[in-house]
């Protein structure tokens, strides 16, 4: 099974995103796998609305592990199962909490195993004066040595996230840059389209 | 190798970032994506900082030839012809205080810009820190620290030292083991040996071979009292202080009666004598019932004491 995983700092929209993502693709319901850097598995099951309320927060660092859903894909006639890796937000320098740092390092021991590498950044924080931070820049980085990369301009729907979309553009030409708005919706058209070539 | 660095972040010894770059990028990549001009302003603002130091005309001018140094040996490469091969390690000779570390740090950044070095950061370490006390640690001990300068400069402080005591002692070995190091990785470390003029010179003479192998000498002088109170100022301007006219008197008059071979010219004194001046200021202004902007900016002649430790 095809892997994909979905990284960025904290608060981006990483967690909004893969639930609506898997709302658009059909499902009413979603069975999550939450995998805590100790050891411990465990397999919850709940509705959208439920996903939305209790994975997703305005506050950072609510998702600390790497919690994952399988999802199936409409692809030629039939359809492909892919897994989809919800991850911890991720920060420059050293995070003074430890579980937190342990969180990232499960998306770190991951990344190279995927197949697939969403990238979401909050758009909205980029105004003119305000650069990607270095993480941001690293993954960029990386992700365009490989195949299967993609750049999501997450919160487009808020003021100035425009501004900062034109400045990133500007800046990563050969990227595969897609804006959208995890909470509206928009913009996951495409990102489904970019998973079907992407498998 | 990346377990290790896995490990090193979880508890909090590296940042996310380099923890990053040894995970999954490569040389190549970083310079495809740094692209040439913003290197160029990188290397410009480099230098500028150097420039701005107070003295230190002839380590500014030997930089500068290096830095052409490299660039033409680059630009010979990408023609096909004959190269010299770029050997960077250093002596830096002078008394305590007189910009050398200071200088090093520039330097590493600068070879990074370049791409001499892939990071460029420095690593001091002096006898201690690689020196051991049973047969077997010295090499130990060389080979951590070398492990951690991979990449940037080893600056190894008071390198004489490392000859002192006699046969039995373990520095003998601890310079053989730096040597091995040099060669194993010759492309991508840079050492620099430190200490004072006097001692740096007997040390070479009696080690012929390490001279070669450190082709780049240069010479920190003491800085002048002049110098040395150019640099006050610019500290304390760096910091939203000013000196008045009385208190750089005053501290001219400390700086001479310092003048004895080991603290002249020396800057780390001057910059403890201010950083103890701003202490100093805060506690004559906490007796005043008005404080005025004026009086939160000066640094008076009273506020300027010697310290004994020096
Ligand atoms: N306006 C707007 N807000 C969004 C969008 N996507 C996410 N948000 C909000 O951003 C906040 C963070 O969303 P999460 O999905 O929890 O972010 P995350 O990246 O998973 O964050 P952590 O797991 O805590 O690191 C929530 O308040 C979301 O409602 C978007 O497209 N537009
Ligand atoms: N030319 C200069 N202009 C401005 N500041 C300087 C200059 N040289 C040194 N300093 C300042 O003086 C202090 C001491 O310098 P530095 O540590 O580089 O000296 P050093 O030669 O390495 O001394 P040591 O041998 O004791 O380690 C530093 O705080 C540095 O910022
Ligand atoms: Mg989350
Ligand atoms: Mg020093």
């Amino acid at each position: 099974m095809k892997k994909s995983i979905i990284i960025g700092k904290s608060n981006v929209g990483k967690t909004l995103f893969m639930i609506n993502f898997a709302e658009f693709l059909g499902l009413e319901k979603i069975y999550i796998i939450q995998e805590f850097p100790d050891g411990k598995k465990l397999n919850r099951e709940m509705s959208i609305e439920a996903a939305r309320e209790y994975l997703s927060s305005s506050s950072k660092y609510k998702t600390q592990c790497i919690q994952s859903i399988d999802i199936s894909i409409p692809v030629y006639k039939g359809k492909k199962e892919i897994k989809i890796m919800d991850t911890s937000g991720l920060i420059d320098g050293i995070h003074p909490d430890i579980s937190i740092r342990s969180g990232i390092i499960q998306t770190l021991e991951r990344l190279h195993t995927c197949d697939i590498i969403i990238h979401i950044i909050d758009v909205s924080l980029l105004t003119q004066g305000i650069l990607l931070s270095q993480i941001d820049r690293q993954i960029i980085e990386y992700g365009i040595s490989r195949r299967g990369y993609i750049l999501l301009a997450n919160k487009i729907d808020l003021d100035k996230a425009k501004i900062g979309l034109n400045k990133l553009k500007k800046d990563y030409e050969e990227v595969y840059i897609l804006p959208m708005s995890a909470l509206y919706k928009t913009g996951l058209d495409e990102v489904k389209a970019f998973v079907i070539r992407s498998i | 190798m990346s377990n290790n660095i896995l490990d090193l972040y979880k508890f909090g010894k590296v940042s996310l970032n380099e923890t990053f770059n040894q995970l999954f990028s490569s040389k190549a990549k970083e310079k495809i994506l740094k692209g040439q001009e913003d290197n160029s302003e990188n290397i410009k603002s480099i230098l500028i900082e150097l420039n701005d130091l107070i003295g230190l005309a002839n380590v500014k001018e030997l930089v500068k030839e290096i830095i052409a140094f490299v660039e033409i040996q680059k630009r010979r490469k990408n023609e096909n012809m004959l190269t010299e091969p770029i050997v960077l390690h250093m002596i830096f000779r002078g008394n305590p205080g007189t910009g050398k570390t200071t200088v090093a740090r520039i330097i590493g950044r600068l070879f990074r810009e370049m791409g001499v070095l892939e990071k460029g950061h420095i690593i001091e370490v002096e006898r201690a820190d690689i020196v051991g006390e049973y047969i077997g640690h010295t090499a130990l001990k060389v080979k951590q620290q070398i492990k951690k300068a991979i990449g940037g400069i080893l600056f190894i402080d008071e390198a004489y030292s490392l000859a002192r005591g006699g046969e039995k002692d373990f520095g003998k070995e601890a310079i053989d083991a730096l040597v091995k190091s040099m060669e194993d990785y010759k492309d991508n470390l840079i050492m620099i040996l430190a200490g004072y003029e006097y001692e740096m010179d007997v040390f070479l003479r009696t080690n012929p071979g390490l001279k070669s192998r450190f082709p780049i000498h240069v010479d920190f002088k003491d800085y002048t009292t002049n110098e040395l109170i150019e640099i006050a100022n610019i500290m304390a301007k760096q910091r939203q202080y000013k000196l008045t006219n009385n208190a750089i008197m005053k501290l001219k008059q400390l700086l001479t009666t310092y003048n004895d071979s080991y603290n002249s010219g020396n800057a780390r004194l001057v910059r403890n004598i201010i950083e103890k001046s701003f202490r100093k200021q805060a506690l004559r202004l906490k007796k005043q019932s008005y404080i005025s902007k004026k009086d939160l900016l000066d640094i008076k002649a009273e506020d300027i004491e010697g310290n004994d430790n020096y």
